[in-house]
């Protein structure tokens, strides 16, 4: 192993690390902030009338939440190790289950949405620099523009008036492409805004005004030396707008009334089932942190200035 | 600033904003009177429940009533003041929380700084919505919990600022000056951080604050908000949505307040950042 590749390995291996370490915090927080919730769901459904009030200490009985936390926690992280997610008191169901029959379609809009952003993203503001004079310019200022100062939620509210009640296009409920589009423009936006910043500086730098007085072509240059140079940023954008995708789509769920991971945590918090939220939350969690984690891992792979030892 | 900008008249100083900075501001300032203006402005009691539900606009209701026979009209005058003030007070938390675990985790030394930015990493990692929404469930939803946990979801966003400008502070020759002298972490922090950062938090405030309000509607459109009674933009995007068919301008009205207001503060903030990273950028040549 040459010290470059051991100073490369030590890098990554130190960002492993922190990932855990922050993965690891959020199991632990969020299982105590879950356990400070006043109520618990046997007694959601004891107020529903559905059990007896001997029913509901064995309940209890049977689902540990008469010992004391630590032991639950202790139990429960044990638990959490091996994979196993526990029971939804609630839905008398795995958790696992659960979250297996949501997240497929919350993956979906998630991932269509991700993709119609990097596609429109990246093309805009490679044609924008490619041709400075040409329409894609006020495009990409637009997109931009568009996805700092529209929230998600509000044009998300104000298609379904327009569509489904005035002209009647789309369902009320369930239509999958309207919330992609939004989600999926304002994704394109975040990027174009990143991307075409980043290519616009690295087009003054000297090595591109060397290349230039080689007599290199202009679309050479900028697909060649501009943008390779400019997406790393873009990698870590990506990475960083995981979280916001997601939550964005748990948002348009509720808003286009779709199935999915929003309107599974929605519920499980109005029948106060921690284990479902806490489940969901951690894996959200944990998604995200590892996301990051792969994004910083390209990223200083592709330029080593990144790392930091 | 140069002595010309500092004796130019103040007509050409706003002449030289773009059209849709001054829409901006305009919306701003409509949307501010209203907020407190509002108890007076509206026409009938925001809260009062008739028979005549989901109107059309006109027939004395301005705005027509909503599924409770509420007029819309005077419940978008009281919320507009309540949107506002949760959106403010969760960016103020948010920036007053962020600022000062920065400085505080900057002065106390690198072990410390270590700690305290790794709760900085978890809380950014976990989304917005999620995170405010455990955090709102276990302290019961009200108007507190919300304005805490939007706070504290934010925070993150006012810490990195803090620390970079920390970071930025600490290259500068008359912070070295200082070290020389034996200032330790904590007097750098605040005798030359401090004052130093003004800048960036409003900036980072401007940038926030839409954020929060947007957040805030969310949650009451998830039915976590503030109340279930007073009448937020979101609680009222919430009652609407179910009856957008019979009745859709007691939905439209309050997305559009919400949509103006954000649009506005969104390109307010925006204009404040560039020409922040413009003077930087200026001044660091």
């Amino acid at each position: 192993m040459s010290p470059h590749h051991f100073r490369l390995a030590a890098n990554i291996g130190l960002d492993l690390l922190r990932a855990l370490g922050v993965a690891v915090g959020i199991v632990v927080f969020t299982f105590f902030v879950i356990r400070m919730i006043p109520g618990d769901v046997v007694d959601v459904r004891g107020i529903e009338g559905s059990l007896t009030y001997s029913q509901q200490s064995a309940m209890r009985e049977e689902l540990g939440l008469n010992k004391p936390w630590l032991t639950q926690f202790l139990d429960w992280s044990g638990m959490i190790l091996t994979g196993d997610l526990g029971q939804s008191a609630r839905f008398a169901r795995p958790i696992a289950d659960l979250l297996g029959a949501v997240l497929p379609s919350t993956l979906l809009l998630g991932a269509t949405a991700l993709a119609i952003g990097i596609v429109v993203g990246v093309t805009v503001s490679v044609l924008a620099v490619l041709f400075p004079r040409s329409v894609f310019v006020p495009v990409v200022d637009f997109i931009t523009i568009w996805s700092i100062t529209v929230p998600t939620f509000s044009i998300g509210i104000m298609s379904l008036i327009v569509f489904a009640v005035w002209l009647g296009w789309i369902p009320a409920i369930g239509n999958f492409l309207v919330p992609a589009l939004i989600l999926g423009l304002d994704t394109a936006g975040s990027i174009a805004k990143a991307l075409h910043e980043d290519m616009r500086e690295v087009q003054t730098s000297e090595f591109v005004r060397s290349a230039r007085a080689r007599g290199v072509s202009h679309a050479r240059i900028v697909l060649r030396h501009i943008l390779p140079n400019a997406l790393t940023v873009t990698i870590a954008i990506i990475g960083l707008m995981l979280a916001g995708v997601f939550t964005g789509a748990i948002t348009m769920e509720v808003v286009f009334g779709l199935p999915g991971l929003g309107t599974l945590t929605l519920q499980a918090i109005k029948g106060r089932d921690y284990a479902v939220v806490q489940a969901i939350i951690i894996w959200l969690g944990v998604t995200v942190i590892f996301a990051n984690f792969v994004a910083d891992t390209i990223r200083k792979l592709i330029n080593p200035r990144l790392r930091t030892i | 600033m140069t002595a010309e900008a500092l004796t130019r008249p103040v007509r050409t100083r706003l002449a030289g904003l773009d059209p849709v900075t001054m829409l901006a501001w305009l919306i701003i300032i409509i949307a501010l009177f209203i907020a407190l203006a509002g108890p007076f402005l509206a026409t009938h009691d925001p809260m009062m429940f008739s028979a005549e539900m989901n109107e059309q606009p006109g027939n004395g209701h301005l705005l027509g009533t909503d599924d409770g026979g509420r007029d819309v009209f005077s419940r978008l005058m009281v919320g507009t003041g309540l949107s506002l003030f949760y959106g403010a007070s969760a960016a103020m938390v948010a920036l007053v929380l962020g600022a000062v675990t920065a400085l505080i985790a900057m002065s106390l030394g690198k072990p410390i700084e270590l700690a305290l930015f790794a709760v900085v990493d978890l809380v950014r990692a976990l989304p917005g919505i999620l995170f405010a929404l455990a955090f709102i469930v276990a302290f019961e939803p009200g108007a507190f919990s919300v304005v805490l946990a939007l706070g504290v979801s934010f925070a993150p966003n006012f810490a990195m600022i803090t620390r970079a400008t920390y970071e930025q502070q600490l290259a500068q020759p008359y912070t070295a000056a200082a070290k020389v002298l034996g200032a330790g972490r904590g007097r750098i922090a605040l005798i030359h951080v401090l004052p130093n950062i003004g800048g960036a938090l409003i900036t980072q405030f401007a940038i926030i604050l839409p954020r929060c309000i947007v957040s805030e509607s969310v949650l009451s459109f998830l039915g976590l908000g503030v109340s279930s009674e007073l009448p937020s933009w979101g609680r009222m995007i919430a009652t609407a949505t179910p009856y957008m068919e019979e009745a859709p301008h007691a939905l439209l009205a309050p997305i559009i307040m919400l949509s103006a207001v954000t649009f506005a503060l969104a390109i307010i903030g925006n204009a404040q950042r560039q020409r922040l990273t413009h003077t930087t950028k200026r001044s660091a040549i």
